[in-house]
């Protein structure tokens, strides 16, 4: 049996090529891999990690962003504790289909899963997407929103641990009911993860 | 001994003395003249050995002489050892440079022989000889060409280059022509010359080229599907027409780099024959796709679950043919590999990899598979909910099939998962079971557990003795067969429940061992064994279904279990009737156990009958405790708390201890004497002091201070 206390699910989307991999890599594995090839599929990832001297036991799942792999990939939303929306913040057309990935997440994620909004690459000098739009778009959206950089390994093990951090809250403030699959009532939560500043709650 | 001892030794004043010394030195004298003619008589021995050992000594000088003549000899023998071995090392030399030179002059001979042979074959049409020279010119010693240029002759490479690209291009045109005409065996023996003449690769480069026209006929062949219409598996059969074609030119190309050992190659016939197959694949796709509409919603086109089945199976089957293809390719390539070394092999494997992963046809069979999540999505939930629709309680109904229809839709569509070969699709489908049975069925049978119908397991109600039977009320429930169905399809929904749990877990394990064949690697075992653990989640939703319906039927019983504890502490006995008045509540509860037994699982009534007990002894103990008793009613409630415990020691093993208890509680209202309380108490106090005390308290003809005085 494996020494853990929580174990939550994890799961990335996004256009193909924002850095959902790279993410998963440089939190996971503290690597860059440059030249990433296209997910095929769905990759998992397990990393444990520790909050308030307990073990959390975070199973990322990294999804093909690619069309033809959607269906694959929605039949992972429903069990996710957390979502993670990842667009480009150098590629417009990666923020442009937002709407599009939270109407998926509402048709066939649970309605209280923990989403954030990642805008990622921010060690790109030809950002399209001014920092202020995504925190309008996820503050809209009631989600949290975090910018990261994968390559220079910025806000990327926060960004997890934040989730891990909010997920425990939840489970100790009211247990995960083991039958509906129901997440905790965080609707009702003011407080935001971590930094305020940099992590906004609706 | 010294004159000056023998003067100590002795007193030679004395006469005696003197004689004694006398004697002594008379004793020594004669031992003396022993030792003297001892040493005497050996001395002629000593002469002889004297003699012996001249004699010898002159013996040893001679064969020191001899000794000294011997190793000079060998000396000189060493000397001339050493010459002789250094004249054969010369000698070998001198053998291997004429067996060189010699070696040179054959090459020099051939090479000329070599470049005029070549010619000569290439105007006779006789190829095999012309690459037998090219053969034999590469398999010459670069030292002898080297040679014969430092000589200053011209350069015989020149000659004979220019005759091994002219035999090469002949070659070349003669196996397109070949080809053209589809000379089967022209093409086998031609081929069979290009690694002789050192360009195994471009003759198969050329062979894989003729193989992919020979089998693009094959495929356009292969791609014409007549009964578009048909529900059997027409287009599957038609894609496997074509990797079977396209695994027969492989394995064609297989065996000819076989017979002229050219190993290592096949990647490049397939990097050759790959498109032919990806375009061929494709057009049987596109017509599929117009076929069985399949980019269109299946909820728009309202497809019923029935018809989509073959589609499915259809989809499954292309998807794991395509799927063999590509183990197929793997596995040859890996045989052909193990010809050449590690690092070669390694990257042959990794070429085939790359081209596997770029094709086109990995493209479609992802599109494939895409088509079939969707597709199976939709069977899977039309079918749950026409399961569910069939199960929804109705009038008259008293039996339900939903779990066992469910379960047996959820392993159809795992089995066809894993039989489309795919890990991923597998895993999607186990996570769309889990959400159909965690989401659809195991909420519908918690919605409909949540609401019980009127005392779905009936516990009789105490009946006062004197009381006439409830024929009126026996008559209205006899009539009330709604109600009756209602309870039936309640407690059948409430096993559907229990079996649920169980079989969700089952579910996982066959799911894991089924499609754990597919994995490929430790990170594929473990996505299955993940989005398996999902059934689990499952399972908890059927149980919590159940315990609520178990709950459901500890409430209904309720107040006749209170009724129960009341009559059971009931301090006014029935004297007349005493014998069934004790034996009441554990035949009601008896009855109660038949019928449960009949309805609903073992382990459910032991739970039930556990919750029901302590209930009744939970209230039975309060209820004393508002009562007031003479002996006699004390008598009466230990009866009867006796026969309970009876029952439910052999009924309830669990229930036991808290019937203990009440046992115990009521023998101390049975006291003659309140001083016998403490034996009342043995063998195990199960009630604190104070308690028992407050229960001597009731009984109305025990003194108090006698009571206080008790020690307990």
């Amino acid at each position: 049996m494996e020494d853990y206390k929580f174990l939550f699910k994890v799961v990335l989307v996004g256009n193909a090529g924002v850095g959902k991999t790279c993410l998963v890599r440089r939190f996971t594995q503290g690597l860059f891999p440059p030249g990433q090839g296209a997910t095929i599929g769905v990759d998992f990832m397990i990393k444990t990690v520790e909050v308030d001297g307990e073990k959390v036991k975070l199973q990322i799942w990294d999804t093909a962003g690619q069309e033809r792999f959607r269906s694959i990939t929605q039949s992972y939303y429903r069990s996710a504790h957390a979502l993670i929306l990842v667009y480009d913040i150098s590629c417009q057309p990666t923020f442009d289909c937002l709407p599009d990935w939270l109407r998926e997440i509402e048709e066939y994620a649970n309605n209280k899963v923990l989403r954030i909004l990642v805008g990622n690459k921010t060690d790109r000098e030809d950002r399209e997407i001014p920092r202020h739009i995504g925190e309008d778009f996820a503050q809209r959206h009631g989600m949290y929103f975090l910018e990261t950089s994968a390559k220079e390994a910025e806000n990327v093990e926060r960004l997890f641990m934040e989730i891990a951090v909010e997920l425990m809250e939840q489970a100790k403030c009211k247990e995960l009911p083991k039958y509906d699959g129901s997440l905790g009532p965080i609707n009702g939560k003011t407080t935001s993860v971590g930094d305020s500043s940099c992590c906004l709650r609706s | 001994m010294s004159l000056s001892l023998l003067l100590e030794k002795y007193d030679v004043s004395t006469d005696e003395g003197l004689q004694k010394a006398l004697n002594e030195i008379e004793k020594e004298e004669t031992e003396v003249d022993e030792a003297l003619s001892g040493v005497l008589s050996r001395a002629s021995l000593l002469e002889g050995r004297l003699r012996t050992a001249s004699q010898a000594y002159t013996k040893l000088t001679e064969v020191k002489t001899d000794a000294q003549v011997a190793a000079d000899m060998v000396d000189r023998t060493a000397n001339l050892a050493r010459d002789v071995s250094a004249k054969v090392r010369q000698l070998d030399l001198a053998r291997s440079r004429v067996a060189e030179c010699q070696r040179r002059v054959h090459d020099l001979i051939d090479l000329q022989l070599c470049s005029a042979g070549v010619e000569a074959a290439i105007k006779a049409h006789d190829y095999e000889i012309g690459a037998a020279h090219v053969s034999r010119f590469l398999g010459m010693d670069p030292g002898s060409v080297a040679a014969a240029r430092a000589r200053g002759a011209p350069d015989p490479r020149d000659a004979m280059t220019r005759a091994a690209n002219t035999l090469r291009e002949h070659l070349i045109r003669k196996f397109e022509e070949a080809s053209r005409k589809e000379d089967e065996p022209s093409v086998d023996r031609l081929f069979r010359l290009f690694p002789q003449i050192g360009r195994a690769e471009e003759g198969v480069e050329l062979l894989a080229k003729y193989l992919t026209t020979q089998t693009e006929a094959a495929i356009r062949r292969a791609c014409i599907i007549t009964d578009v219409g048909s529900e059997a598996c027409v287009f599957a059969d038609a894609i496997t027409r074509v990797v079977e074609a396209a695994g027969a030119a492989i394995e064609r190309a297989r065996n000819a780099h076989l017979v002229s050992q050219a190993y290592g190659l096949l990647t490049t016939t397939i990097r050759i024959l790959q498109p032919s197959v990806c375009a061929g694949v494709r057009r049987v796709y596109n017509e599929l796709v117009a076929a069985r509409r399949l980019e269109s919603d299946p909820q728009r086109t309202a497809m019923s679950p029935l018809s989509v089945e073959p589609v499915l199976t259809e989809l499954a089957l292309i998807h794991s043919r395509i799927w063999l293809y590509f183990m197929f390719l793997r596995r040859k390539t890996e045989v052909d590999a193990n010809q050449v070394n590690e690092t070669e092999k390694k990257l042959c494997m990794e070429k085939v990899e790359k081209i596997i992963a770029d094709c086109d046809l990995m493209r479609t069979a992802q599109d494939i598979l895409g088509h079939y999540l969707t597709l199976e999505r939709y069977f899977l939930e039309e079918s749950v909910n026409k399961a569910l629709k069939m199960a929804t309680p109705q009038v008259g109904v008293t039996t339900s099939s939903l779990v066992d229809d469910v379960f047996f839709i959820a392993r159809k569509v795992i089995r066809r998962a894993v039989s489309s070969g795919s890990v991923d699709g597998a895993c999607a489908v186990l996570n769309d079971v889990c959400g159909a049975l965690e989401q659809h069925a195991a909420r519908a049978l918690r919605r409909w557990l949540r609401a019980p119908p009127l005392e779905p397991l009936a516990l009789a109600p105490p009946r006062d003795p004197g009381a006439p039977p409830d024929a009126a009320g026996d008559f209205a429930r006899s009539l009330n067969r709604d109600l009756d169905a209602q309870r039936l399809l309640y407690l059948a929904h409430m096993n559907e429940a229990e079996a649920g749990a169980e079989w969700a877990e089952r579910l996982a394990t066959e799911a894991c061992a089924a499609a754990g064949g597919l994995a490929r690697g430790q990170a594929e075992r473990d996505k299955l064994v993940s989005c398996a653990g999902g059934l689990a989640s499952a399972a908890a939703a059927f149980r919590a279904a159940h315990d609520l319906a178990l709950g459901a039927l500890a409430q209904a019983v309720q107040p006749r279990l209170g009724a129960w504890a009341h009559r059971l502490a009931d301090p006014h006995p029935h004297t007349e009737e005493m014998e069934d008045d004790a034996d009441a509540l554990p035949q009601a509860l008896e009855q109660f156990t038949e019928t449960a037994r009949a309805q609903i699982s073992a382990r459910s009534v032991d739970t039930l009958l556990l919750a029901a007990l302590t209930e009744i002894a939970t209230r039975a103990e309060a209820a004393i405790l508002h009562n007031k008793y003479d002996r006699e009613g004390g008598l009466g409630v230990e009866r009867r708390a006796r026969r309970l415990a009876g029952w439910a020691g052999g009924s309830v093993p669990a229930a036991r201890e808290r019937c203990a208890r009440l046992t115990q509680a009521a023998a101390l209202l049975a006291l003659e004497l309140p001083a016998h309380a403490r034996d009342a108490l043995l063998p195990t106090p199960r009630l604190a002091a104070p308690h028992a005390k407050d229960i001597l308290a009731r009984r109305t003809d025990f003194k108090m201070e006698e009571i206080k005085r008790l020690k307990l």
